[in-house]
């Protein structure tokens, strides 16, 4: 007989498409000690993912993003399975992994110019080339609400205010965009416990 | 002139102790169900009520109550479903019925009719109960209710929706404004 947690457990796994034999230190530790917490976390992944905004495969894209910027192979794959059953293409999935990418690049060259607070590295060239911005296969809107999900993770406030004020100039909406970043905080809550 | 005075919201679910149908192997069909279970485990008990075993609308949405086991169990709320039949009918329907074989939440046996009747949900002429849906907090008070007549089925994520709703999330200090008191968890 399973307990509440252990059957948790195995539902979280199923819910991820990973195998019921895999083994993730942290899951196993709260499992064993029937941390409650484990629902909290089923629950809150699965209302993530279930945003009234974001369509199935968007909300996948966008956990795939949070999920490489985690450098979390297994979440990784995982959540591209997802977005692939959910009717993206191996493109669209491969931007979600550059975006998250080229952002990390972004958030700290533009986080050190905002905390060195002087002009001189304002002036400076960056020298970052950013071309997929420009004409990204997931669209615009799609990249530039991406691009400020990783921003929120990475904690950079210049990027994170620039990306939401073009997103929303782009027609997004603020409930969109909150689900957008429930979406990354949630995964990146899971990636702490699943890798 | 029938009144029906249904046990409401802010009221005390009422103490009961039942037999319930929570498996179909042999000498582990049975279990007796109280009040007090839910409590234990500092969980939220919601309890769904149909009027007969072995009619049509009901294993649909039986199922559906089934389908949706893990979502209740992960909000940390105890499924009941219940009826006035006895254990018996409802071990013989659960054999019968391929929908209801792999169940995973207890059927209650209201037998007696002693907690529909408490609960003011019994129909006037057949004595059975309505189609009525109750979440009951940790405490034991009723925090919501819902009622169909008869023939009318229910709406399971929405009572997902409520409980969601009930259970108060950003418990985190984080979510403190200015001029709030501070968080007592």
């Amino acid at each position: 007989m399973l307990t509440a947690t252990q059957e948790t457990k195995f539902d979280l796994l199923r819910d991820l498409g990973l195998s019921e034999d895999s083994n993730f230190q942290a899951l196993e530790k709260l499992t064993d000690t029937e941390s409650r917490y484990l629902r909290d976390l089923r629950v809150n992944l699965k209302t993530a993912l279930a945003g009234e905004t974001l369509s199935a495969k968007e909300a996948y894209l966008l956990a795939l993003a949070a999920a490489a910027n985690e450098e979390n192979d297994v979440l990784s794959k995982a959540f591209e399975e997802k977005a692939l059953d959910n009717g993206a293409d191996l493109s669209e999935v491969s931007e979600a992994i550059a975006c998250a990418s080229l952002l990390a690049t972004n958030n700290i060259l533009y986080r050190f110019r905002h905390y060195a607070n002087k002009d001189v590295y304002e002036q400076l060239p960056a020298r970052v080339k950013m071309n997929i911005m420009l004409k990204p296969v997931l669209g615009r809107e799609f990249f530039e609400l991406m691009s400020l999900a990783i921003s929120a993770i990475n904690g950079c406030e210049r990027c994170i205010t620039s990306h939401e004020n073009s997103v929303l100039h782009l027609g997004t909406t603020e409930p969109r965009i909150f689900e957008a970043i429930r979406v990354a905080a949630v995964v990146v809550g899971l990636s702490k416990v699943v890798r | 002139m029938y009144q029906n005075r249904i046990l409401s919201v802010g009221a005390t679910f009422p103490a009961f102790t039942k037999q319930a149908v929570v498996s179909l192997e042999k000498g582990k069909e049975f279990t007796d169900l109280t009040s007090e279970d839910h409590k234990i485990n500092d969980q939220w008990m919601v309890m769904f009520w149909w009027p007969k075993d072995f009619t049509f609308v009901c294993p649909t949405e039986i199922a559906e109550f089934n389908k949706n086991y893990d979502e209740f169990r992960d909000r940390d709320a105890m499924l009941i479903g219940a009826s006035t039949d006895s254990e018996f009918v409802h071990l013989a329907w659960r054999q019968n019925h391929d929908d209801l074989r792999g169940l995973r939440f207890p059927m209650l046996a209201d037998t007696s009719k002693s907690l529909a009747e408490e609960l003011g949900i019994l129909e006037a002429n057949e004595k059975v109960a309505y189609r009525v849906t109750y979440i009951v907090d940790p405490q034991g008070i009723i925090r919501w209710v819902s009622l169909n007549d008869l023939s009318v089925g229910r709406n399971v994520a929405e009572v997902l929706r409520v409980l969601d709703a009930l259970q108060t999330d950003e418990l985190c200090p984080c979510n403190w404004k200015k001029g709030e008191e501070t968080i007592a968890v």
